[in-house]
């Protein structure tokens, strides 16, 4: 059931500008605020933790969208509302044409074999005291589409697919690495050819050398099962590796959004151009001569949000405006039509941010 | 204050606890067929002529519903039944068996709770030493062993021969304290340590276990950094927190006691308000069960409430709540 | 202090765990859990306590053939002394002695015991599976169904036994039934609670909410996911449960809340013998021998299971043997190139 505001703002076709048959998901005005309890025997509402803010995003059939942003800008948790996990205060997630915004259990149970989901952490996202090839047989199991010796043969198969041995299948997790646990996610996500899989951080836990193999895999499989993914990551580096389009998130908000080689390659928005600066450059002659922009201040709470923009306390352009108004998602001038940010002042080729950060620090 | 706002509220509760027992057993007993709950009520021996005036006083024949108003009736007016097999009211009956029960109580709890902390305390203070090891078999043995078989060996190993060589101060059956504390102790301290005995491996354990962990954290290491004397250290702080969940265990335990007390009054003859309800089930003599089972759901809800309001002045934590 | 070879074998080491043909194959939880046990000899005596207690239960009539005592027949001349008291251990025939009324001791101790093993182990199994039940859907549910089933196993936990096993005894008269009714009704809380409590951490963990975004229900969850996890502590709550229900048996029955002479059970029988103190004291001792031994195995057993699965305990042992070893290690080398490193000796030396 859609939770749409009365006036029902049209969504907005952020980041791509696709036909609507090609959208897989489409995210409209998603809001999750989750209320703050006093303890106690009765128990008040005395806040709500903002932790997503009307974000709306599309994602087109068989492309990949990376969702970048801190910890605390809620890109988990929107993860999670579009994968069903966790209910919408407001908004609407459309699913190949289909509402499915806060569905009951039962209704959602057939999306579930659609929607999958990988997990950050490869020591916890798997049951210690199950073996591999059931955990990676539940798909199966629960949707009821394969038993027995098919069962295991597709379970094996799976196993191949992602890299694994199949004669491991009465392993135990414990028995596995880090990066073998993370395929074993994957083939768990992959079992019902599931058209969408949602990311969250699936490389975050691993060495660096790992990484990179689980990434190909990732981007393998799109090309053969033809997956959609919505890649949530903090490493900018690996969000870029795989991503068509990227959204950036601040606390709550969505602050850029564009296909890939735009925003990395002209950012608009502050914290965007900020990010980058700060990622590692692999070549040490380009590190040398790029300047660090520093931010001051901490991180606010997502309780008590800055009013306006929520990054001015932060940003090295922010004027008066910025705390008074909060500024929508368009294109800025020079910019292609999927590229939309949200600021008042963004940031304009050529400027040197770094030295205005460095001023305001100054000051402040 | 909130001590007395506490008070009310658990005293509130717990006359609704007593209230939901009454009316539950009230169920159990009287929901039967008219006959049989007429012969419980009269008792075994009893002729049909009784059985009859049994139905007509108690009105038996009446819908359970006014069964059921006459006796919260005499509840509220503290008369708890009569029993027509000995021929005597059942608050006769209390009167005469609680000063043995609460003898026992008394006794058997400052004991074990004396034996059970400090063998406790000094287990986790000299942990690992021979009295600990030893102390934790003999704890094991405890745990493992029935009330009535320490109360049956101890029986056999101390007064059979110690009677049998003519030392009479331990003795069986009951006295009560009237008649000389030198008396009233011989006869009780067999049971007292009978009773005791189980329960205070119970908590030799448990305080143990609490004393061994609230050691190991931080703040005791910087109490001892401070300079502060061992028995300072232990006794100040590491126990006054380790004893929390030992009287939080303690209103767990109510229930285990009362057994206790039970299988203690029957072991050693000690004519309690428990031997004597034991003895009504051979005799079919419902109106002391259900005497009983009013006293013994009071006795808990009290000790309940006591056990908290200890804990709430031991943990100022929890007060407010 | 490690030279080239010893880091080139263990790089090597770490690539042939990956490899994966031809391993060690992984053991798992309970496969450990056995070996632990295996090596600590009061948990092994103590199971073998019992499995001689079940098997003489088991035998029961065996022993009846060989003495030609049934259990419930007295015999007045041979197994009763001119006062009328019970005969000795070793007299006439009767291997522990009489009773009060000239039966076989030793018989109705085996007897006993069938009793108290069959109502020990019947009352546990019950309890376990309606205190696991109602403890993973008590956490797992939360809410209102917590809060409701929490409520009533703490009510339960502390209700006193004694007044439900009287009311019971006198509404539907003392029976085998009253005393597993009685003892299943208390067994399941205390499984209950601590099933609640484990649920209630385990629930959190990412790889239930994985099991959610599969699409699992939440029954497949605690069934499937929840319950392997708690396995290993049920089983040692169990284990401990039963020598509790053997002494809870024992106490209604000595009580007379329970088995009825002439079926002979360790409380009855305990029960007889308080009017033998003076004359006969095999009567008190050796049902109460049986009993302290039976639960004290129950007791001990289920330590053992509980420190067997612990891995605390294992990695303090495994830290000890380890700095021994080096110890060792660097005591016998003559400072030329180690031959192995130390996890390879460990492991060969298992």
């Amino acid at each position: 059931m859609s939770v749409l505001p009365a006036d029902g703002a049209g969504p907005a076709s952020a980041g791509t500008d696709v036909p609507d048959g090609d959208v897989l998901v489409r995210i409209e005005h998603v809001t999750k605020h989750f209320p703050v309890r006093t303890g106690g025997l009765i128990r008040r509402t005395v806040g709500q933790v903002q932790a997503v803010d009307d974000v709306s995003l599309v994602i087109p059939r068989g492309k990949t969208l990376g969702l970048v942003g801190e910890t605390g800008s809620g890109k988990s948790t929107l993860a999670r509302c579009v994968a069903g996990l966790i209910p919408v205060t407001g908004g609407r997630v459309t699913f190949d044409g289909r509402d499915i915004t806060n569905l009951s259990r039962r209704a959602m149970r057939p999306f579930r074999r659609d929607i999958q989901m990988i997990f950050q952490d490869p020591y916890s996202s798997l049951n210690p005291r199950r073996r591999v090839g059931a955990i990676i047989g539940d798909p199966f199991a629960i949707h009821k589409t394969a038993t027995g010796n098919e069962r295991k043969r597709q379970v094996q198969e799976l196993m191949e697919r992602v890299g694994l041995n199949p004669e491991h299948y009465n392993r135990f997790p414990a028995e596995f690495s880090g990066g073998q646990r993370q395929r074993i996610g994957v083939a768990r996500a992959l079992a019902l050819r599931p058209k969408l899989i949602i990311c969250d951080e699936p490389v975050s836990a691993l060495d660096v050398s790992i990484q990179a193999q689980v990434l190909n895999l990732l981007t393998d499989l799109q090309k053969d099962y033809g997956l959609t993914y919505l890649f949530i990551a903090h490493d900018l580096e690996v969000v870029s590796h795989v991503s068509d389009s990227v959204a950036v998130m601040y606390l709550g908000r969505i602050g850029e959004v564009g296909p890939e080689g735009a925003v990395y390659g002209s950012p608009r928005h502050p914290y965007t151009a900020a990010l980058l600066s700060a990622a590692p450059a692999a070549d040490p002659d380009t590190a040398a001569s790029r300047q660090r922009i520093i931010l001051t201040g901490d991180v606010p709470s997502p309780i008590d949000p800055p009013s306006g923009c929520r990054f001015h306390p932060r940003c090295p352009k922010a004027q008066p405006l910025c705390a008074e108004q909060e500024p929508q998602l368009e294109a800025k001038p020079g910019d292609v039509e999927t590229h939309q940010t949200a600021c008042h002042f963004p940031v304009v080729p050529g400027e040197d941010l770094a030295a205005a950060a460095a001023g305001r620090s100054e000051v402040a | 204050m909130a001590i007395v706002g506490f008070l009310i509220r658990r005293i509130l509760t717990g006359i609704v606890v007593v209230w939901l027992v009454s009316t539950g057993a009230f169920l159990l007993f009287f929901a039967r067929p008219v006959d049989t709950v007429a012969r419980q009520l009269a008792g075994h021996a009893a002729t049909p002529q009784v059985i009859q005036e049994v139905i007509n006083n108690l009105g038996l024949n009446q819908p359970i519903t006014v069964q059921y108003w006459h006796f919260i009736d005499g509840l509220l007016h503290g008369n708890l039944g009569y029993s027509y097999y000995t021929q005597e009211s059942v608050n006769t009956m209390i009167k005469q068996d609680a000063p043995a029960t609460i003898s026992v109580v008394i006794g058997a709890t400052v004991l074990w709770l004396i034996a059970g902390l400090s063998v406790g305390i000094i287990s986790a203070t000299r942990a690992r030493s021979a009295f600990d090891r030893i102390s934790n078999v003999l704890v094991l043995i405890g745990l493992s062993m029935p009330v009535f078989v320490i109360g049956e060996l101890l029986i056999l190993v101390v007064f059979v021969p110690l009677n049998q060589h003519g030392f009479t101060w331990i003795d069986t059956g009951y006295a009560g304290i009237t008649q000389g504390f030198g008396v009233w102790t011989g006869h009780m301290i067999l049971p007292w340590i009978t009773l005791a005995a189980v329960q205070a491996a119970v908590y030799t354990r448990l305080t143990r276990g609490q004393l061994l962990d609230t050691l190991g954290e931080d703040y005791i290491r910087t109490a001892r950094a401070k300079g502060l004397s061992e028995r300072r250290v232990v006794f100040k702080h590491a126990v006054r927190a380790a004893l929390t969940p030992v009287v939080s265990q303690l209103g767990v335990d109510v229930g285990q006691l009362l057994g206790g007390v039970v299988v203690v009054e029957v072991v050693f003859g000690l004519g309690g308000l428990g031997e004597t309800s034991v003895q009504a089930i051979d005799t079919d003599n419902l109106p002391v069960i259900i005497g009983f089972v009013i006293i013994a759901a009071a006795f808990v809800v009290i000790a309940n409430i006591v056990v908290d309001l200890v804990y709430a002045i031991l943990d100022p934590r929890v007060r407010i709540a | 202090m490690t030279s080239i070879s010893e880091i080139e074998f263990e790089a090597k080491g770490a690539d042939a765990a990956q490899d994966s043909s031809a391993r060690v194959e992984g053991r798992s939880q309970w496969q450990l859990t056995w070996r632990r046990l295996r090596s600590d000899k009061v948990a092994i005596g103590a199971m073998i306590v019992v499995a001689v207690m079940v098997v003489l239960a088991i035998a029961a009539p065996v022993f009846v053939a060989i003495t030609h005592h049934p259990p419930n027949i007295a015999y007045p001349n041979t197994g009763e002394n001119v006062a009328g008291n019970p005969v000795g251990p070793g007299t006439n025939g009767f291997w522990l002695g009489t009773d009060g009324t000239g039966r076989d001791l030793f018989i109705r101790i085996l007897y006993g015991a069938r009793i108290s093993l069959f109502v020990g182990v019947v009352t546990t199994a019950i309890g376990t599976v309606a205190g696991v039940s109602i403890g993973l859907m008590a956490g797992y549910f939360g809410g209102i169904i917590d809060t409701v089933l929490a409520r009533f196993t703490d009510a339960v936990l502390a209700f006193p036994y004694i007044v439900l096993a009287l009311a019971l005894a006198v509404v539907l008269g003392p029976s085998l039934s009253v005393i597993i009714g009685v003892i299943s009704f208390f067994a399941w809380a205390g499984i209950a609670r601590i099933v609640r409590g484990q649920t209630l951490s385990i629930k959190e963990k990412e790889y239930i909410e994985a099991a959610r975004s599969l699409g699992a229900g939440p029954f497949r969850i605690m069934f499937s996911d929840i319950l392997p996890n708690l396995l290993a502590p049920v089983l040692v709550l169990a284990t401990l449960y039963i020598p509790q229900a053997v002494v809870f048996e024992a106490t209604l029955s000595y009580l007379g809340l329970g088995i009825q002479p002439p079926t002979a059970s360790w409380g009855n029988i305990l029960a007889d013998a308080q009017n033998f103190y003076q004359t006969s004291w095999w009567y008190v001792v050796f049902p109460a021998l049986a009993l302290l031994i039976t639960t004290l195995a129950f007791n001990l057993l289920g330590d053992g299971i509980r420190d067997a699965m612990d891995p605390r305990t294992e990695r303090v042992l495994a830290g000890r043997r380890r700095r021994r070893r080096r110890r060792a290690q660097v005591a016998a080398t003559s400072g030329g190139s180690p031959d192995f490193p130390d996890s390879a000796r460990q492991a060969t030396q298992g």
